[in-house]
């Protein structure tokens, strides 16, 4: 791959609206400031959010949450917990939240076209009354995220309905990627049979909780 | 063995309590006695167990009453708040930790959402059977106005703390059983007032135990033909997950009975609350401090 010489050219925001158009009146109104019981019931049945934060400077992070349907509780229709279950343990988003507390979530329900997104402010806390709400195969979280919802809305579907994210053919394009064991040995640059890496990590993701 | 069911309806049966109406989807229910209890298999992926409140000579469906819990984990928040008629739920077939064994005089004790094994068994136990029950005030407990209804005298609600269960013990005849389900402090009241040959208790929470500390062992699956070894800090139900058997799970603390396994060999080391029967365990709390036989 080479860098492109020339970068592509960079529109200003009043170029963007004038090729975009303006939304409609009924667009605009989607937005809400709270969790309803639409919202409610989509988070109850979602296995899966994507979490944004950013640093001090603005650099964003978009990091995957993962579990049984409705592992993020709705506290009260302005507050979400979100579990923080054994990961990496780089704690990027916690390190981003100390720096700047916002927050955007996009909530996936398998099947379901259209996501649900809440944007807000958010703290980590080991309040044990929330913690308990969490415990998986026997063990609590150890941590959870409060978010204090700022603004909801659903997000259209035509991302997911282009993307046939949800049409099982779909799935035969991750036989077309590199191993995490081909990928890991490369970029880490170990002298070691890819295969070994993968063991390793199927291994540990025997182990989730 | 899964059992497909259709959820009939779903009505209030006191504050914070729903009763669900399950219909068997493909023909007749197995058969249950009172006591039994089912896991429920909810759209949410979660397992609960819940004792069947119905009529057992129903054989087209099963009733179960369900408490919202306010630090629910997802069972009962989802079961009130999302839970729809209509909906397909898998059941399983009915188990009994907690049996009516025949006796010429009953005393069931209920508190609050405990009353739903002894619901049943109070219409088995005949006129000798008496109930006294438990709760906050009447509007939180189920069946209440039911239950006076049909049984009249014998039923006694109690809405300003528990009776005095030492006076209860001392009116039993010689022979009569008790029957307790309901929060740990009200068994373990009963526990202390009531001799432990005539007191059968249902428990949702694990009684508070010690035990020796945990340590690894090796499971040795005999009719596989694999070993699995269990960490210090895993359970064996969590092992032999993790190396891939498909052993089911529900409360995880030893009170329902659904990861029962068969052990052939070696020295279980019992955890439960629910008293496993010679050459059984429940790998959810059970271990072992030396390799074990298991029959998988």
């Amino acid at each position: 791959m080479t860098s492109t010489e020339t970068r592509p050219r960079r529109l200003s925001p009043e170029e963007v609206r004038a090729r975009l158009g303006e939304p409609e009146a009924m667009i605009k109104a989607k937005v809400h400031d709270r969790i309803d019981r639409h919202g409610h019931r989509f988070i109850a049945h979602a296995p899966f959010v994507a979490m944004a934060t950013s640093d001090a400077t603005g650099l964003p992070d978009c990091s995957p949450r993962g579990d049984y349907p409705g592992f993020v509780k709705v506290l009260d229709e302005r507050t979400l917990a979100i579990p923080d279950r054994p990961g990496n343990k780089l704690a990027d988003s916690f390190r981003n939240l100390a720096e700047n507390d916002g927050i955007g979530l996009m909530f996936v329900v398998p099947g379901a076209r259209e996501v649900f997104r809440v944007n807000g402010r958010a703290y980590p806390t080991d309040e044990p009354d929330v913690l308990a709400r969490m415990r998986t195969e026997g063990k609590p979280a150890v941590l959870a995220i409060i978010v204090d919802v700022v603004e909801t809305f659903f997000h259209c579907g035509r991302a997911l309905i282009r993307s046939r994210l949800w049409d099982p053919a779909s799935q035969a394009l991750a036989d077309e990627l590199p191993s995490v064991g081909e990928v890991a040995a490369e970029q880490m640059g170990l002298d070691v049979d890819p295969a070994v890496v993968e063991t390793m990590l199927e291994t540990g993701y025997r182990q989730l909780y | 063995m899964l059992q497909k069911t259709v959820l009939d309806r779903v009505e209030p049966v006191a504050e914070d309590v729903v009763s669900l109406v399950l219909r068997g989807a493909e023909g007749p229910l197995a058969p249950w006695e009172p006591g039994a209890h089912v896991d429920l298999s909810l759209p949410n992926w979660l397992t609960r167990q819940y004792s069947l409140c119905g009529d057992p000579a129903d054989r087209g469906s099963y009733r179960v009453a369900v408490r919202f819990d306010r630090l629910s984990r997802g069972g009962s928040e989802y079961v009130h708040l999302f839970l729809r008629a209509g909906r397909t739920l898998d059941v399983s077939l009915p188990r009994n930790n907690f049996p009516l064994l025949p006796a010429p005089e009953y005393l069931f004790i209920a508190g609050g959402i405990g009353i739903t094994p002894i619901l049943p068994m109070l219409a088995a136990a005949g006129a000798s059977a008496r109930l006294v029950y438990v709760g906050r005030s009447e509007a939180t407990m189920p069946f209440a106005a039911e239950l006076k209804a049909a049984y009249g005298d014998r039923v006694r609600l109690h809405v300003d703390g528990r009776p005095d269960f030492a006076a209860l013990a001392a009116e039993l005849g010689p022979d009569a059983l008790v029957y307790c389900c309901g929060p740990a402090s009200m068994l373990d009241a009963a526990e202390a007032a009531f001799p432990a040959h005539r007191l059968h208790l249902e428990r949702f929470r694990p009684v508070v135990k010690e035990f020796a500390p945990d340590v690894p062992f090796e499971a040795h699956c005999v009719r596989s033909g694999r070993t699995v070894p269990v960490a210090a800090e895993e359970s064996l139900l969590d092992a032999l997950n993790h190396a891939g058997f498909r052993i089911p799970s529900g409360c995880r603390e030893g009170v329902c009975g659904s990861c029962e396994i068969g052990v052939v060999g070696g020295e279980p080391e019992h955890r439960d609350d629910i008293g496993a029967r010679e050459g059984r365990m429940y790998c959810c709390v059970s271990r072992a401090s030396s390799r074990l036989d298991v029959d998988l």
